[in-house]
């Protein structure tokens, strides 16, 4: 696996984007999907390689610390399937980079806001 | 005794907490009490001649006494709601967290990690014994070093025998207890184990780390993949290669 160690130096900021698991099932076909192209760029394919990885880390961060993400989606009024995606700057340009990414899927991170 | 009451109070119960009245308590201690005695717990409740009644659990070498005023307290300090059920769940739970004897954990101990520290930043092997969900921790204080060997190295040969759940989410095994949360580390004395069982499931580990946080389920993934896990969470957990599993030390 190639993601980033958090905590080490030059280590990426992640922004946590709040997605649906509708969002996330999307999100991990369409970067599959890109991931399939044999043309594609070896930088980004591990940036989106990273991608998957964090879709992955999101639910498994969930299941073993659940009281954050579920102290937020109560203030929120979200429902329970909500999680943070965690995404480094190059990572979330990556995806934004994919023709095709869903618009709505694309206006959400773009924004960087909330399901 | 870490929440010695039970997880039932709401955030409003704790914000604005009804008083436990302490004649409403020993009304149900009464009742209550008798019912949780065995044949090598004794659970009383003792009226002294002055400064009122106090609770008594004697089991072999352990006696806890706790006056009945300071329990009510307590319990109103942790939101327990000041109705009948609500009192007798609470002392239930307050009797279940009661110390391990030496016997008990000689008999049924499991090793599993848990805190080394307050501040939450290291982890150690401990000897526990599992009532129901509880997982409470035994303290060799009265051992002798032999004993305390002896118990230690029973209770890493149960923590063997206890069977978790797995589950795999992309790069990351998860491991825990189906019932009490607190046996989801026992896995731990064999890493090499939980590597077989996760390559049978699919996923290679080859440089295993393992993300610990006492009573919550473990995580194990590659070193960059357990550090995006845990470097992304306000919580408190300790990441380490599985090969320094052997070298923590008992607490």
């Amino acid at each position: 696996m190639s993601a980033a160690p958090a905590g080490e130096a030059g280590a990426d900021v992640l922004v946590p984007h709040w997605l649906t698991g509708d969002h996330r099932a999307r999100l991990t076909t369409v970067v599959r999907e890109a991931l399939g192209d044999d043309h594609l760029h070896p930088v980004v394919a591990i940036r989106l390689e990273d991608v998957l990885t964090e879709l992955h880390v999101a639910a498994a961060r969930d299941a073993v610390w659940p009281a954050s993400s579920a102290r937020v989606r109560l203030a929120a009024g979200w429902e329970a399937d909500v999680l943070p995606v965690r995404l480094s700057a190059g990572e979330l340009a990556g995806v934004l980079a994919l023709p095709a990414l869903p618009q709505d899927l694309r206006a959400l991170l773009a924004k960087g806001a909330a399901a | 005794m870490s929440a010695p009451f039970g997880g039932a109070a709401g955030l409003l119960q704790r914000l604005r907490p009804q008083r436990v009245d302490v004649a409403d308590l020993r009304e149900v201690a009464g009742t209550v009490l008798p019912a949780l005695s065995t044949n090598d717990l004794r659970v009383r409740l003792v009226q002294r001649p002055r400064g009122g009644s106090v609770v008594v659990l004697e089991e072999h070498e352990r006696c806890v006494q706790t006056p009945l005023g300071d329990l009510a307290d307590d319990m109103t300090a942790a939101g327990v709601r000041p109705t009948a059920a609500g009192i007798a769940a609470a002392l239930s739970a307050w009797v279940a967290h009661r110390p391990v004897t030496d016997a008990a954990a000689a008999g049924t101990g499991v090793a599993v990690l848990d805190w080394a520290d307050v501040a939450r930043t290291a982890v150690g092997w401990r000897v526990v014994v599992r009532r129901g969900a509880l997982t409470v921790p035994w303290t060799a204080d009265r051992a002798t070093e032999p004993a305390a060997h002896r118990v230690r190295t029973a209770a890493t040969g149960r923590a063997h025998d206890v069977v978790l759940d797995l589950r795999v989410e992309g790069p990351v095994a998860l491991w825990s207890h189906p019932v009490a949360p607190g046996l989801a580390t026992a896995a731990l004395v064999a890493p090499e184990r939980m590597l077989q069982r996760a390559r049978s499931a699919g996923l290679l580990l080859a440089d295993m780390h393992v993300v610990i946080t006492p009573q919550r389920p473990v995580a194990c993934a590659g070193r960059a993949v357990a550090a995006r896990l845990a470097g992304e969470t306000t919580e408190a957990s300790v990441t380490l290669p599985w090969q320094r599993l052997a070298d923590l030390p008992w607490l």
